[in-house]
């Protein structure tokens, strides 16, 4: 073995003959693309700090080195009481269960069933509806091409989520997904395709959770959402998971002629978490709402990248991250708005506000503009800074305690974001899990 | 007189510049750079051991950087670097009165205003000719207060200690790649002292300009405020066009003690086959004040960030920018802060317009470091695009590590507004001049911050360019 070529973030564990394993079963042309998506993997240098994206992340710490691929159990899958617990009592038109590489559970209403809204595990519904899934699976949103980590997911995604709305169907109430990992050293690829036809609407919310853990544990996914003309679409990622997690999520929005596709991004678990997400607003008059929340403790590390194309006239997108700092942590945020010459009347802004609550926090800000269009309307805004003594003081002087009155003040500055995302029960499930962590 | 036929009539034509006048060098190194060259610009200056060893560990270093990745494109640069002269020498003997000055030189100034600001009472003239000082005055009145503003090499060969202890601390050779290049062939700029406690009332004023063919230009600027005094150092400068790309790679160091106040104003008017890439940085010392105010009209590319680094408590930066982008120029500038000392203080304002084919990008940092007690800053851009195929990016970097400090970014882009044009053409204003008034408007805050003859000529040049632009 002295003379074989070593290839950069390929292991035993893995390498081409797991891309070989999970096409097992699959058609031919989903073989193919896995195994093309594991050439690229190969091809692709792994990522340094050198280079702009990584600058600020130890790219390291999503290494393969340390874990091992999380194999399917099948229909031997155990689902914990705590993954359970997640999803009951919560208003759904459709619930997903994860644990690990499989998909242990799904149900979606009656009704939608019969209007044909397809709720699957992607591969099966890569079998039953291929036209669908071909043309839309890591195709124009998130090919192996787009990176190390897309290639890497595009070979080795397992626990695939496939959510089809058809034409003018209204789904009311959300799809809630919970991503659940239960071992320990284990590395899970979970991919998400959602496409909504002209005119419908659905809101998409998942969930990411786990036990706290020891040793590093990974979590490498891709998300790609299609909104057709008129469709309304809102997606939720909610990153809770355990102490040792470490955190890679790609996203991809695709907004078509007059359609709205918002994003929430909420990250406050793990030990690392990377969140690239690009909304590529394609057709005229669409829009896109980009909400991101964080709240860092102890040694946590939050990267987001995000990236606002604007590729046609007339559309909008207006992203507003907002994160709180305690501890050591570190956060960044680097955004680009991106005017392609063709974009005129593009509205885009663009919004980053740290709160740093301790000596030892650091937040890093890189709010970019690209404009190569005249007639537009584009800012943004960034800052980083502490509680308002003066707001502190008049709450204390109402006579609340330091303690609530700081509470308070964080809740009014996330409140920012939350009054902003069209789903109730989503917010109040936000609400007590930030009121949890400000203790 | 309509205005449009009386900016025509101040001659600020296409390029007010574009002349050449038939100057002999008297000394000219190869073409290209090599450890030889490098020895025979030391051996020429009659420089002391240090500095020959400073220029050719400096060498070493620009020979080790890879060339930058980022910011404006350099990729025909290094073709560039080959083909220019390192150093040209225009006279053996430092000018001290204007009427040794050799006749073609007086031409070349003639046609700058040179004589005119040499006229004023108040102005001191160091004016850079080719690679050099070649014409140097300085008021008696400065020398009395003594205040030292003599050539670099001056400074070098008369106050020997003065400057060994500063030169290199403030940008080292290592800082990056061009910084290495400027210390192993710098040659020309100013030396400035000014000593505790006084004040100069009148601006420093250095005017170059840069001549023959493929010359490369590396001025090297040390200043010295000491404690408690005040100053203002101006520098402008001008270039021919040529047909071959032309490289302009400065150093400027400055140190700003205690309770000292310091502006230093540029105004680049390269033309516009010219690569500018300048390091600016200012040590800002203890309830000491660095202002910059940075004015970027020519070049092909010019990649320039003047910085303040502020490491005594209560020091505080200031950095105003105006970048003017026309077709084919591509401004890359911006600043950068950092706070390193409690309660220290930065603001940075920049504003750009991107015309034509032109791109204008800010790229800035704010770095708080760590005990930075209660640092604050404040950046705002705005960006004024006139055509649709003009670009305009922001990059700024905010790295803050200090819990205590209170940091703000703004930017925003916009066009010249319909209805703004609407308003002041039913007062009567042609579109032109209605464009003009508004670009105007949009760059005062930091044209009124000029010295009166560069905010006169900056609204003439603007009306120039806003001819026929829009509509």
């Amino acid at each position: 073995m002295a003379n074989t070529m070593v290839i950069e973030g390929v292991t035993a564990a893995f390498n081409r003959g797991a891309a070989e394993a999970r096409a097992a079963g699959s058609p031919e042309w989903l073989r193919e693309k896995r195994l093309h998506a594991w050439q690229v993997y190969e091809e692709t240098p792994f990522p340094t700090r050198k280079v702009e994206e990584w600058r600020y992340t130890d790219v390291s710490q999503f290494s393969l080195e340390s874990v091992r691929l999380a194999e399917r159990a099948g229909a031997g899958v155990v689902v914990p009481a705590a993954a359970r617990a997640r999803l009951e009592g919560k208003k759904a038109a459709g619930r997903v269960l994860v644990v690990g590489a499989d998909v242990a559970a799904i149900e979606l209403d009656e009704e939608l069933r019969a209007k044909g809204v397809i709720l699957a595990d992607l591969a099966a519904a890569a079998e039953t509806h291929p036209d669908l899934v071909m043309t839309h699976l890591g195709t124009k949103a998130l090919p192996a091409e787009a990176g190390k980590f897309a290639a890497l997911n595009g070979a080795l995604w397992a626990s695939g989520i496939f959510l089809y709305v058809p034409r003018g169907v209204r789904v009311e109430e959300p799809i809630r997904v919970v991503r659940w990992i239960e071992e320990e050293g284990t590395a899970v690829f979970p991919r998400t395709l959602i496409i909504a036809e002209a005119q419908s609407h659905v809101a998409y919310v998942e969930e990411f959770a786990s036990p706290d853990f020891e040793a590093p544990t990974l979590s490498c996914g891709v998300v790609e959402v299609f909104a057709r003309d008129g469709a309304d679409v809102q997606y939720v990622a909610l990153q809770q998971w355990g102490k040792g997690v470490r955190h890679l999520s790609l996203q991809k929005t695709i907004a078509e002629k007059d359609s709205n596709l918002d994003t929430l991004v909420v990250n406050l678990g793990g030990s690392v978490a990377r969140v690239d997400l690009g909304a590529r607003l394609e057709g005229t008059g669409s829009r896109s709402d980009m909400l991101g929340l964080y709240f860092a403790t102890g040694d946590q590390h939050f990267d987001h990248n995000t990236r606002q194309d604007h590729v046609v006239p007339h559309a909008t997108s207006d992203l507003l991250y907002k994160g709180a700092l305690y501890d050591r942590s570190k956060t960044v945020f680097r955004g680009i708005i991106r005017v392609h010459p063709k974009a005129q009347k593009t509205d885009a802004y663009q919004t980053n506000r740290n709160l740093l609550l301790s000596p030892d926090a650091e937040a890093v800000s890189l709010p970019n503009l690209e404009i190569e269009a005249d007639d537009v309307r584009c800012s943004h805004g960034s800052t980083v800074g502490q509680l308002n003594e003066e707001e502190l003081f008049y709450l204390m002087s109402r006579g609340l305690t330091r303690q609530a009155a700081e509470r308070l003040v964080i809740f009014g500055f996330f409140g920012e974001v939350l009054e902003r995302l069209p789903l109730p029960d989503v917010v109040e499930e936000l609400k007590t899990a930030i009121a949890a962590r400000i203790g | 007189m309509p205005q449009n036929e009386l900016v025509t009539s101040l001659g600020l034509d296409e390029y007010k510049y574009h002349f050449i006048t038939q100057a002999k060098p008297v000394f000219k190194a190869q073409r290209g750079l090599s450890e030889e060259v490098v020895r025979q610009i030391s051996a020429h200056k009659e420089e002391p051991e240090w500095m020959l060893k400073f220029r050719l560990k400096a060498l070493e270093i620009y020979y080790s950087k890879p060339m930058p990745t980022w910011g404006g494109d350099l990729s025909d640069l290094e073709e560039t670097l080959d083909q220019i002269y390192y150093y040209l020498k225009p006279q053996d003997q430092m000018e001290r009165s204007w009427e040794d000055v050799p006749p073609e030189i007086k031409e070349t100034f003639e046609k700058l205003g040179i004589p005119e600001a040499e006229r004023k009472v108040l102005a001191g003239v160091g004016a850079q000719y080719e690679s050099e000082m070649v014409y140097h005055s300085l008021k008696k009145e400065w020398e009395e207060q003594g205040i030292i503003f003599e050539s670099i090499e001056n400074g070098l060969k008369l106050y020997p200690e003065l400057f060994r202890e500063y030169f290199g601390t403030v940008v080292p050779a290592a800082d990056n790649k061009f910084a290495a290049l400027n210390s192993a062939v710098w040659s020309g700029g100013s030396f400035v002292y000014i000593p505790k406690g006084v004040k100069v009332e009148a601006p420093l004023q250095a005017y170059f300009r840069v001549n023959a063919e493929q010359l490369g230009q590396f001025e090297r600027t040390l200043i010295i405020a000491d404690e408690g005094s005040q100053a203002h150092y101006i520098e402008g400068c001008t270039a021919p066009v040529y047909s071959t790309d032309s490289f302009h790679s400065g150093v400027i160091e400055i140190i700003v003690k205690k309770g000292a106040r310091f502006r230093y104003t540029t105004i680049q008017n390269w033309s516009k086959n010219m690569y500018n890439l300048v390091t600016q940085r200012a040590l800002v010392h203890e309830d000491a004040h660095m202002e910059w105010l940075d004015g970027n009209l020519g070049s092909k590319l010019t990649m320039k960030y003047p910085s303040c680094y502020l490491i005594g408590k209560g020091a505080h930066g200031q950095i105003l920018s105006i970048g003017y982008a026309g077709d084919g120029q591509h401004q890359d500038t911006g600043g950068k802060v950092i706070h390193a000392a409690p309660y220290t203080t930065s603001q940075v304002i920049s504003k750009s317009i991107s015309k034509g084919t032109g791109r204008a990008s800010y790229r800035g940092l704010v770095k708080v470091y760590e005990g930075a007690t209660g640092a604050k800053s404040n950046v705002e851009c705005d960006a004024l695009l006139i055509n649709d195929t003009s670009r305009t990016d922001t990059f700024p970097y905010i790295e803050i590590e200090e819990h205590t400090a209170n940091v703000g970014h703004e930017a925003s882009v916009s066009k010249i507004g319909e209805e703004q044009l609407f308003y002041l053409m039913s007062r009567g204003l042609s579109e032109d001049e209605a464009a003009a008034m508004i670009v105007r408007g949009f760059i005062e805050p930091i044209a009124k911050e000029l010295p009166l003859e560069y905010a006169v000529e900056l609204n003439r040049l603007i009306e120039l360019e806003m001819e026929g632009s829009v509509g």
